[in-house]
């Protein structure tokens, strides 16, 4: 009898302690632009749910297609990823969704914009002189890919045909256009202010001025299997992570050096605080209209979808702190 | 039958693909079943560009292998026969065999540039190792008995070498070449992957970031096509040229 009583009792603290475990998140990360998403492990302390509702585990993945496959294969519940990678992973068919913006590419001279850049005394003045010339990029079907393009079919010149769309790594640009190597490159922060010291190259356009509306960069996603499970535990991680970009947006300096000093980023600390940033919506809110609007791009005028993407289906907002 | 025994394990591997993608256990994104592949494969092999993006890396692999066989092929035969030649060449190309050239790719674009001679060059450089220190290897095995009988008939140099030393060899030379030729198969894949706009490689790393794995496939199901065809064909090369020694394939 005792036995049994001892038991029970065992039981159902052994199931009040598990009930009590926050939940893993296991969330694939990248390398740029995702500053409050790294600072909630750096500064815990701004994310009063974490250790408590979720336990957060941060992976670094260099690009989106192994942060999908890994999705996939059941290694992550969640991530960031280019609004433009998700429209494509929906496409597929893969069950996850958009739940807050981390960036966006935004009008404003306070905000960075992805900017391609020219050499300084070449002949390139205009987009249209890139007609036979090459456009370097970060990888093909990204959204650096995307903003040249676009950039390019504006200026009535026709992609793959008048211009090669080409593709190399970031920290390859400024030489490939100094050598000529290409005519075009895209920088992005820090390399963009790492090569604007070294001179020699001037902005021929940004993603903003291309696509020419206001456009998410990057968000984040959770699967749905994950939304629907735990609701409570992204809530809560939403919370914190919305109460981190307040945290970033108001101490922009601080939170640098402390990213900085915990190795998330490489440049040089003194160059790193000075960059412009990209705007961030101190909500976290996502900009819908223009993942409709790039969607609609990308298959109407890209050819890169096989049939539309609902936008509005790929995006839950309603797991954020209202 | 023989023909028919290697199909037998192509056959249970694509019956496990099969099996293991209709399961559900893992999404046909990441695994898509067999007719899924079949379906982009057919859309390759019978479109226009499915031959022209082959016909690319094709191009590139043979250009580098070919450039990669003449000159690896002379410098092994010279390093063979000639322990002076050897002394000075084998330690460069044996110290620096097992470094990935594949790092060097950056470095190769900005001297080449972009277009097809960078990735030419780094399967030139990737294949010329195994041509190398393969045929030399051939060059020096050469049997003394016929080199003896050579020099005991009054033949002269240029004919000890055309008539002995080049036909013992020969074989090696081969296996060099079987051994290169899927290796320029794959370096011309990985290169026009990280930088390219057209290619094999190109189609993949393109379809890959849009996670059509099916399509990914299909073209790996090309690779692997190409790269049997071009050993075969090579093989038959072999035994048509080195008539006396013919090789033992399953094939043959």
């Amino acid at each position: 009898m005792i036995r049994t009583i001892l038991f029970i009792l065992g039981t159902s603290l052994a199931s009040l302690a598990l009930a009590q475990e926050p939940t893993l998140i296991r969330f694939g990360r990248g390398f740029a632009a995702e500053e409050q998403v790294w600072l909630m492990s750096v500064r815990p302390d701004l994310t009063p749910n974490q250790g408590k509702k979720y336990t957060l585990k941060q992976i670094l993945f260099q690009a989106n297609p192994e942060r999908f496959q890994a999705f996939l294969a059941g290694e992550l519940d969640a991530g960031t990823a280019p609004g433009l990678s998700v429209i494509f992973v929906r496409a597929q068919g893969v069950d996850l969704k958009v739940v807050a913006s981390v960036c966006q590419e935004a009008a404003g001279k306070q905000w960075f914009s992805t900017t391609y850049m020219v050499k300084a005394d070449g002949p390139i003045k205009s987009v249209k002189d890139l007609k036979g010339g090459t456009v370097g990029v970060v990888g093909y079907k990204t959204a650096t890919d995307l903003w040249a393009r676009a950039a390019l079919l504006k200026a009535g010149l026709v992609p793959d045909r008048d211009t090669k769309v080409f593709s190399l790594g970031f920290p390859a640009m400024g030489e490939a256009v100094r050598t000529d190597k290409v005519q075009a490159g895209t920088f992005v922060e820090p390399f963009y202010s790492a090569e604007m010291a070294k001179g020699g190259l001037r902005k021929l356009f940004t993603a903003r001025e291309a696509v020419g509306y206001d456009h998410e960069l990057l968000d984040v996603w959770f699967g749905e299997k994950f939304l629907k499970a735990h609701p409570d535990v992204v809530r809560a991680f939403l919370s914190d992570y919305v109460a981190v970009t307040r945290y970033y947006l108001a101490h922009t300096e601080q939170a640098k050096r402390d990213l900085h000093k915990a190795g998330f980023v490489r440049t040089p600390v003194e160059i790193y605080v000075k960059n412009a940033d990209w705007k961030r919506d101190p909500n976290d809110r996502v900009n819908v209209e223009s993942l409709r609007k790039l969607s609609t791009f990308m298959k109407d005028q890209l050819g890169w979808l096989d049939k539309p993407v609902n936008a509005d289906d790929m995006v839950d907002q309603s797991y954020l702190p209202r | 039958m023989k023909v028919l025994r290697p199909l037998i394990l192509v056959a249970f591997i694509l019956a496990a693909w099969q099996i293991t993608a209709k399961s559900g256990l893992w999404s046909p994104i990441l695994f898509p079943p067999l007719e899924r592949i079949g379906r982009e494969l057919f859309i390759f092999a019978t479109s226009w560009d499915g031959a022209v993006q082959t016909w690319v890396s094709l191009y590139r692999a043979f250009a580098g292998f070919g450039a990669a066989a003449l000159v690896g092929g002379l410098l092994g035969l010279v390093m063979g026969r000639s322990p002076v030649v050897a002394g000075m060449l084998d330690p460069l190309f044996s110290g620096t065999y097992a470094v990935p050239k594949l790092a060097l790719f950056p470095i190769f674009i900005f001297i080449f540039g972009l277009g097809s001679l960078s990735k030419v060059a780094l399967v030139f450089l990737e294949c010329l190792y195994p041509m190398v220190i393969i045929t030399s290897q051939g060059a020096r095995n050469v049997p003394k008995a016929l080199l003896w009988s050579a020099e005991n008939m009054g033949a002269s140099r240029w004919t000890t070498l055309r008539r002995v030393v080049l036909p013992a060899t020969m074989p090696y030379v081969f296996a060099a070449l079987r051994v290169a030729l899927p290796v320029a198969l794959i370096v011309v894949v990985i290169t026009e992957m990280i930088s390219s706009v057209d290619g094999l490689g190109y189609l993949i790393s393109y379809s890959l970031a849009s996670l059509k794995t099916d399509r990914i496939l299909a073209i790996v199901v090309v690779i692997s096509a190409l790269g049997l065809a071009l050993d075969r064909g090579l093989v038959m090369l072999r035994d048509r040229l080195v008539y006396w020694e013919k090789l033992d394939t399953y094939y043959a």
